[in-house]
């Protein structure tokens, strides 16, 4: 046999060799890197938890909780467990109901295949159940209670609650949205966006020690913990009483009323239809059905109150009669005869009756709204004094109130006139028709209220708003907003008597176009308007404030080609003022008065 | 001479077994107690049971006569490849991988028993008075041997065990008589291999194997012969490369660190590391390793129990293990180097290399040195095929040390 010395030598210095670079590794590992590894394996263990604080809610005047949280499951599941294990993604896909395919990619787009994707927001309880029952076979599949928005009162309005969606990647930059994650939810419309900052809340974190499937092992406390805290409660100016019934009354309607606090501005009920059922969103909306409203020709997304803008017809006149009495082009005893219409050169403009007015001083125009005396009266006026009087009462430039987006509506003056149709383009004829409300001249409902209130007020603006406290449970604390008020400039007290002298009679008197807005026992000014479109049947309009002497609200009741003011808008206006001072008595008279 | 001679019981070797069977216990308790799922739980019992009755073995294997297996080697290597080719055909279970049989609730995996049986096959052949190691025809046996059962199971597909079968014939054959030359010149073409993915390393391995070949003073035939094999190989590399499983090419090239792969075989390594490193000198103690106890560890009481070991008993823990396995092997590589009979002497040079690389294998493997192959650690890694072999191993180790002054012929 041959001598194994020195082939055992090699042998042996070969794996000696080996365990050396083995021990070698081990040291730089444990020893020298030791420290960095260390912080890895810390890090693996602990995981900081954001805790979501709860929406802040929305109540009415009286504390009537309007929209509020309820829990919903949502579901996730982390890719690195789930998309390589066939069969977790077969029982995952049977349970909720989503092929496979479909499954894979949503969790292929994972920015991380560590970080949880949401699979579905709001699953029902039969699909928790089947998560909960077959939880052994789902690893790295799990649920979390995020609340969603539910509406317990019966008013729906949606257009000035709005609604939630994920914030977009591009406004996560923003400082607005700062600390968000993607998929975090937040206002998208309405109040809830406007106030999302004070409704969100300030997010809590915690850290907790997981095992590899993130699965809590148990709770640790370390420096940078926060509770979460809850949103602000907005405490709206909107009486749930009032807003249900203004929405009752536009059950299969178009259009919408705003019912405002003359005292204040605050709003009382602005209700715009056809809407949509916040439900929709807050379950989670699908494609089809968003689909559905932008494309439903009744445009249920359309705030028609507040973000759309109309010919104001004949309740425009006012504006026209107050020019010419500011500048003291007529007096209010000031006569025309109406032989039912009215010509202008060869042109033969009609009034709405037909059968003509006979004479009228201002007031008798104003009562019966008289197309052929404001006809006249558009000539004697000059284009920019009749804009800058629409200004004066706040038209053209929007009202303030706290819904995003709100339109500002559009008063023609000369030089947009020259712009549009360029210099002398323009005819007298458009003079007469902007005289009376019509042609380019565009308000928005609120607007309209808001003029009825200054006329009430006798110019005084309060601006209109939603929003009259917040609670802020941080401070502990009640925030009222005070309402922003202006009293008008250079329009005189006795031009204001006149025209709401008018307004009365439109409502009181013999042969007044308004007079189904009347209310037993309330003194009710106002003014119809029946405005011309191209799209259609008129517009019926109705503006008014009640009580005449000391008016407690003021109204614009709006029906999109609805027909005449004074047949369609007067009696809905009256069913709402009736309501109102059921709710509301009337305010006695100060003694000295 | 007597078949129960005490006094010649290797207890040495059976220590150094035993201390590392208190290891495997330590680690694989600790890495399944804290599962939440019962079967993981119920693994350590397993364990035991699997440790009882390979120690059984063990025993059984060291008291019976050598000379039985130099008889019963080639048909157990028969058998073995026979089942192999079998398994391939019907097919196993397991995932994707065909390695194991199901007989019943027992799973017998075939290309673990074919280890020691192919190192007993080679032993056998190479162990003839007659046989010169230097001809190419004995090459061409041996390798032939270790290509059959290299084939079958590379196919499983299990790269790891299929690489043992290579990596013992090298060893075996320098045991016997190999001359160092020719090992290079063996070896040659998978440096060719492994240099031809870039042309100026492939141009100066082929310069290297020249000079080589050339001063050693090797004849014009065998000269260019190896020449135009390993300029061959250089050109079928690439191909060959393409012909492997995707998971083989991503293993192979996260180890090497052209891809980074935090899902696959990245993530593992990365956790193991954290795992080892974390644990520091004296590790965080029995039960107390985060990555363990909170699971980040993959396959930790299988493949990366060494991982579990490092984390919870620190460096001072990882030496101990590591000595005791070179003590082990140390103790193997005497035992070759002193038995008298050549078929026991080449048996133990060939089990101690197997044991050698799976050790370094495995411990490189969480250490972030060698790829992830899936080859077990030996006695301690949880596992029956695996356990029951290592101990069968260490019985054969045992039967030759205790008859190591033996004369057969």
């Amino acid at each position: 046999m041959i001598d194994l010395a020195p082939k055992r030598l090699v042998f042996s210095s070969i794996v000696a060799l080996f365990f050396l670079v083995l021990a070698i590794k081990l040291f730089q590992l444990q020893i020298h890197q030791r420290q960095e590894y260390f912080r890895h394996s810390e890090s693996n263990r602990i995981r900081r938890f954001v805790l979501h604080p709860d929406r802040g809610l929305i109540f009415d005047r009286n504390c009537t909780i309007l929209v509020d949280n309820s829990p919903a499951y949502t579901l996730y599941a982390t890719p690195y467990e789930t998309l390589g294990n066939d069969s977790t993604m077969e029982r995952l896909s049977q349970i909720i109901g989503v092929d496979t395919k479909v499954l894979k990619a949503e969790l292929s787009k994972a920015e991380s295949p560590f970080s949880a994707v949401r699979i579905r927001r709001n699953i029902d309880y039969a699909t928790l159940v089947s998560i909960e029952e077959w939880k052994l076979s789902l690893p790295g599949v799990f649920y979390e209670i995020e609340p969603k928005r539910i509406y317990p009162s019966p008013v729906r309005a949606p257009h000035l609650f709005g609604y939630l969606g994920e914030v977009a990647r591009a406004e996560l930059k923003s400082e607005r949205y700062a600390g968000l994650r993607p998929g975090d939810l937040v206002g998208k419309a309405g109040l809830e966006r406007l106030y999302d900052q004070r409704l969100r809340g300030h997010l809590g974190y915690d850290f907790v020690e997981v095992d590899a499937l993130g699965r809590e092992v148990r709770d640790i406390v370390m420096d940078g913990e926060i509770a979460q805290v809850r949103g602000e409660d907005l405490h709206l100016s909107l009486d749930v009483r009032l807003q249900a019934f203004a929405e009752e009354l536009f059950v299969q309607k178009r259009g919408g009323l705003a019912l405002v606090d003359a005292r204040n501005g605050e709003i009382l009920a602005l209700c715009s239809k056809p809407d949509y059922d916040l439900d929709l969103f807050s379950d989670g909306i699908s494609i089809e059905e968003w689909r559905h409203l932008i494309t439903a020709d009744d445009k249920p997304l359309y705030d028609r109150m507040v973000k759309s803008s109309y010919p104001p017809g004949s309740t425009f006149k006012l504006v026209l009669a107050a020019a010419a009495l500011q500048d003291g082009v007529i007096s209010p005893n000031s006569r025309v005869h109406c032989p039912g219409f009215y010509r202008l050169g060869s042109r033969s403009f009609s009034c709405w009756n037909e059968a003509g007015h006979g004479t009228l001083d201002l007031l008798g125009a104003i009562r019966e709204s008289c197309n052929t005396y404001f006809y006249a009266l558009s000539l004697k006026v000059d284009v920019d004094r009749w804009a800058e009087m629409a200004r004066k009462f706040r038209f053209g430039q929007p009202t303030g109130i706290d819904i995003p987006g709100e339109a500002a509506g559009l008063v023609p003056d000369r030089v947009y006139l020259d712009k549009t149709y360029g210099k002398g383009g323009w005819t007298r004829g458009q003079m007469l028709n902007l005289g009376i409300g019509q042609g380019d001249l565009l308000t928005t409902p609120l607007q309209m209220a808001q003029f009825a209130m200054i006329l009430g007020n006798r110019g005084i603006c309060h601006q209109p708003h939603l929003l009259r406290a917040v609670y802020r449970p941080a401070e502990g604390d009640t925030l009222w907003i005070r309402p922003q008020s202006e009293s008008l400039e250079g329009i005189s007290p006795e031009t204001l008597e006149v025209l709401t002298e008018g307004m009365v009679q439109v409502v009181n008197a013999e042969g007044g176009t308004g007079r189904a807005s009347a209310v037993p026992g309330i003194e009710v000014a106002g003014k119809t308007g029946t405005a011309q479109n191209p799209h259609g049947e008129s517009h019926a309009w109705f503006i008014g404030f009640a009580p005449y002497e000391r008016p407690q609200v003021a109204i614009c009741v709006f029906v999109e080609n609805g027909g005449g003011g004074g047949g369609v808008a007067a009696p809905i206006a009256a069913r709402i003022l009736r309501r109102y001072f059921d709710l509301y008595p009337r305010q006695a008279r100060q003694k000295n008065e | 001479m007597g078949l129960f001679d005490r006094k010649k019981i290797d207890w040495y070797f059976f220590a150094m077994v035993l201390l590392i069977l208190v290891f495997s216990c330590l680690a694989v308790y600790s890495s399944t107690s804290s599962s939440q799922s019962l079967p993981m739980r119920e693994n350590f019992n397993k364990q035991l049971i699997w440790i009882a009755i390979g120690l059984m073995l063990m025993v059984l294997i060291t008291f019976v006569p050598t000379r039985w297996y130099r008889e019963l080697c080639y048909i157990g290597y028969a058998g073995l490849i026979v089942s192999l080719i079998l398994l391939d055909l019907i097919g196993g279970s397991a995932g994707s991988a065909n390695r194991w049989f199901e007989l019943g609730s027992i799973k017998f995996q075939p290309s673990e028993f074919m280890k020691p049986m192919l190192v007993l096959t080679l032993a056998r052949y190479l162990s003839n008075d007659d046989l010169d190691p230097n001809r190419f025809r004995t090459l061409l046996t041996v390798f032939g041997l270790a290509l059959l059962p290299f084939a079958l199971v590379i196919k499983q597909p299990d790269l790891g065990t299929a690489l043992a079968f290579l990596v013992v014939t090298l060893p075996m054959l320098y045991w016997r008589g190999l001359k160092p030359i020719a090992i290079f010149i063996i070896v040659s073409p998978f440096l060719t291999f492994i240099a031809s993915f870039n042309f100026w390393t492939f141009f100066f391995s082929i310069l290297l194997i020249s000079s080589m070949l050339f001063f050693s003073g090797k004849s014009a035939p065998v000269f260019w012969s190896v020449f135009f094999l390993n300029i061959l190989v250089g050109i079928l590399a690439p191909q060959i490369w393409s012909e492997l499983h995707p998971y083989q090419q991503n293993r192979i090239l996260t180890f090497l660190g052209l891809v980074s792969d935090p899902q696959g075989a990245g993530y593992q390594i990365i956790q193991s590391k954290v795992a080892i490193g974390s644990g520091g000198l004296l590790g965080k103690g029995f039960l107390q390793g985060t990555q363990t106890q909170l699971r980040f560890l993959p396959a930790q009481h299988t493949d990366f129990i060494f991982s579990v070991l490092a984390e919870e008993w620190g460096f001072v823990g990882s030496l101990i293990v590591l000595a005791v396995f070179f003590a082990f092997l140390w103790r193997g590589i005497g035992i070759a180097a002193a038995s008298n009979d050549r078929f026991g002497s080449l048996s133990v040079a060939g089990l101690v290399t197997l044991f050698a690389f799976q050790v370094v294998v495995n411990i490189g493997m969480t250490v972030g040195i060698m790829p992830v192959t899936g080859l077990p650690l030996p006695f301690i890694s949880y596992g029956g095929s695996s356990m029951i072999t290592s101990l069968i191993m260490a019985g054969l180790i045992a039967n030759v040390s205790m008859r190591r002054y033996h004369y057969y012929r």
